[in-house]
């Protein structure tokens, strides 16, 4: 495993870090060689976790679109409601191997906090959580949520106050703390190592896309859909189908109809330096980082994970960006058409797959990643109904 | 122009303490640039840092990234920080210091390239870590001017010696574990073997320490550990943005320059 996806990623960090990033690195090549770690590490996905999820069959999702049939990877099922308890799981029992007592965390949407909460919680670590307030706000559940499993919430008020700045506050902890602090960093993003594994142990989905594709349909799906923020879920999505001929599409938060950035990093942002990796990156004519929007707090980023900086450029994959208003009527869509709660960072995977069925034959599959449930969004869908009734 | 690594070197040579301020560039204070870099050399500043703002500066404590606000909120860009090179340069020798991004943006050969002619003559960038380093060292090397790297008390002495082979200037020694402008004292013993490990890597290298120096009493402290200087930002920065006069911005550094070792 390399430091660099093509000309992306690399470690830009303060000196600080890199012996701690070094230390990660090896107990992580460690941990993958050692046959016990793999047997815990999978025994705890399947019975505190629950994995595996199912591939279930969308049929009148399907039948809205009126062309290729939908299935949805169902990560939402997941313990703590989103495939960030994959990634959460892994990196703690990495914290527990290298003997560190403390977890830190930044957090968007408030999913990766709660599977961070969680896994504190369950390895007894000392756990915090940076959140931007803005993002603490319009995600109050979770912010309840992991007051509850133990953690400590710490509101971060500068910058634009989202996902951003709870990593730089984050990164700012783990500087300080670095000695007795792991910063379990919920993204495929930052510096290396930290793309590789967080995409190493979200890969599951892939690999259980493609084994149950197989059992379901007797061959690959024609295409597979994900929402790209961070992107760890849609690396963990394609990562194990990159070989093979699926057509890979990852869909972006365009924010508001008009807004001049929304989040859509790979769709309008240029290479760039961001959080310890070169990758795209939303920024002004002077390189300063630009104030992104999205209705959805998780997909609210000005940067994207440097491996798929490399996947847009080489061509394999496509990405596209949906905007706010796409979002939250493919929330609807799955809500009514199959009785399904989506987070609204996978709606935007979702509008983008129906439009994609619409246009294909019934006789192909499409299989898009519901990354997360959606009871941490009622407040913003139901906030957006009355607005636009 | 004073060349920075000419100027740190040769008062390492003659044993006399460095003393470096760090200034952050902001469109509003241009006017009073000069005659405050005016008061740090009288003051006993060997040469001056002037900061670029970053829109998120992940190496700083709250002091200087509320400077960095500030200042792009007062509209500082790439041209403003070139004209007030242009005018520091002629008083001081000039390193500038800011994020990796800022620098990218611009052109990794044109941006260096324009900082050099407008007159700087060192570059310190906190997140380029040693193994991005090399494209970085290159062009400084093509553009005439210093790369300063930055060392850490996390590193193994056999790091910093890779460091500091690689550094030119001088080599930034990070005094703690923590972002700028920590108030918590530096412990001289945990720093020396890294000192020792520098100058053995590079005997002509001189060695400053930064991130919390901010009085007389943790300059000599710094010295102590046998670096040869200091950088010395949030605190300055605290007194600026308090709206100090020159005069005692100036006598207040004197007594961080003139501290006994």
């Amino acid at each position: 495993m390399g430091r660099r996806f093509g000309p992306y990623g690399g470690a830009y960090v303060p000196e600080t870090l890199v012996p701690a990033l070094a230390e990660l690195e090896a107990a992580w090549r460690a941990a993958r060689a050692d046959p016990a770690f793999r047997k815990e590490h999978a025994r705890l996905a399947r019975t505190l976790g629950g994995r595996p999820t199912p591939l279930h069959l969308a049929p009148r999702l399907s039948a809205r679109a009126g062309g290729a049939r939908i299935w949805l990877k169902r990560e939402d099922l997941l313990h703590t409601g989103a495939h960030k308890f994959n990634n959460a799981l892994g990196q703690g029992l990495l914290t527990v191997r290298m003997g560190k007592p403390r977890l830190i965390a930044e957090t968007g949407a408030g999913q990766h906090g709660v599977a961070t909460a969680m896994i504190g919680a369950a390895l007894g670590l000392r756990t915090e959580v940076y959140m931007g307030e803005v993002d603490m706000a319009r995600q109050r559940p979770n912010v309840e949520r992991m007051q509850l499993l133990g953690a400590k919430v710490v509101p971060v008020r500068s910058g634009s106050r989202t996902l951003k700045d709870a990593i730089n506050a984050a990164l700012r902890d783990w500087i300080a703390n670095v000695r007795t602090t792991h910063y379990l960093l919920g993204s495929a993003v930052g510096p290396h190592p930290f793309p590789s594994i967080v995409a190493d142990f979200q890969s599951v989905i892939g690999k259980e896309i493609r084994r149950d594709a197989l059992r379901a349909f007797g061959r690959l799906p024609e295409l597979v859909v994900a929402c790209v923020g961070g992107g760890s879920n849609a690396i963990g999505t394609f990562k194990p189908l990159v070989r093979s001929r699926v057509e890979l599409l990852g869909v972006e938060a365009g924010g508001p109809r008009g807004a001049p950035w929304g989040a859509a990093s790979l769709s309008r942002g240029r290479p760039g330096i961001l959080h310890g990796a070169f990758t795209y990156v939303l920024q002004d004519r002077e390189g300063q980082i630009a104030p992104t929007e999205s209705v959805s707090a998780g997909l609210d980023y000005a940067g994207v994970g440097p491996e798929h900086a490399w996947l847009r450029d080489s061509g394999r994959v496509r990405y596209v960006a949906v905007h706010d208003d796409g979002a939250l009527r493919a929330f609807r869509w799955l809500a009514e058409d199959e009785g399904i709660l989506p987070a609204l960072e996978p709606s935007h995977a979702i509008y983008a797959a129906v439009k994609e069925a619409s246009r294909r034959s019934p006789d192909q599959n499409i299989v898009v990643t519901l990354s997360g449930r959606g009871d941490k969004d009622l407040e913003v869908v139901l906030g957006a109904a009355r607005r636009r009734p | 122009m004073e060349q920075l690594a000419d100027v740190l070197s040769s008062r390492r040579a003659s044993g006399l303490p460095i003393s470096v301020p760090y200034v952050m560039v902001d469109r509003r204070r241009r006017a009073r640039l000069g005659a405050l870099l005016r008061a740090l050399r009288s003051s006993g500043a060997t040469a001056v840092e002037l900061g670029y703002p970053f829109s998120d500066p992940i190496a700083d404590g709250p002091v200087l990234e509320a400077a960095a606000d500030r200042a792009l909120e007062h509209g500082t860009d790439w041209a403003e920080l070139l004209r007030q090179i242009a005018l520091a340069a002629p008083v001081l020798p000039t390193a500038v210091m800011t994020y990796a991004n800022p620098v990218w943006r611009h052109g990794l050969e044109r941006g260096i390239a324009g900082l050099a002619r407008a007159g700087a003559t060192g570059l310190i960038v906190p997140d380029l870590s040693l193994e991005e380093a090399g494209p970085w060292a290159r062009e400084c090397r093509r553009a005439g001017i210093a790369l300063v790297l930055l060392a850490a008390p996390a590193a193994s002495p056999e790091r910093v010696a890779r460091i500091a082979r690689a550094s030119s200037g001088f080599l930034y020694l990070v005094s703690r574990y923590g972002t700028t402008g920590a108030a918590r004292p530096t412990a001289s013993e945990e720093l020396r073997p890294l000192v020792r490990a520098a100058r053995q890597a590079s005997p002509g290298l001189p060695v400053l320490l930064g991130f919390g120096v901010r009085d007389a009493e943790s300059a000599r402290r710094a010295r102590e550990s046998g670096a040869d200087g200091v950088v010395v930002g949030s605190a300055l920065e605290e007194r600026l943005a308090t709206g100090a006069s020159v005069e005692s911005v100036g006598r207040w550094f004197s007594q961080i320059a003139r501290a006994p070792a």
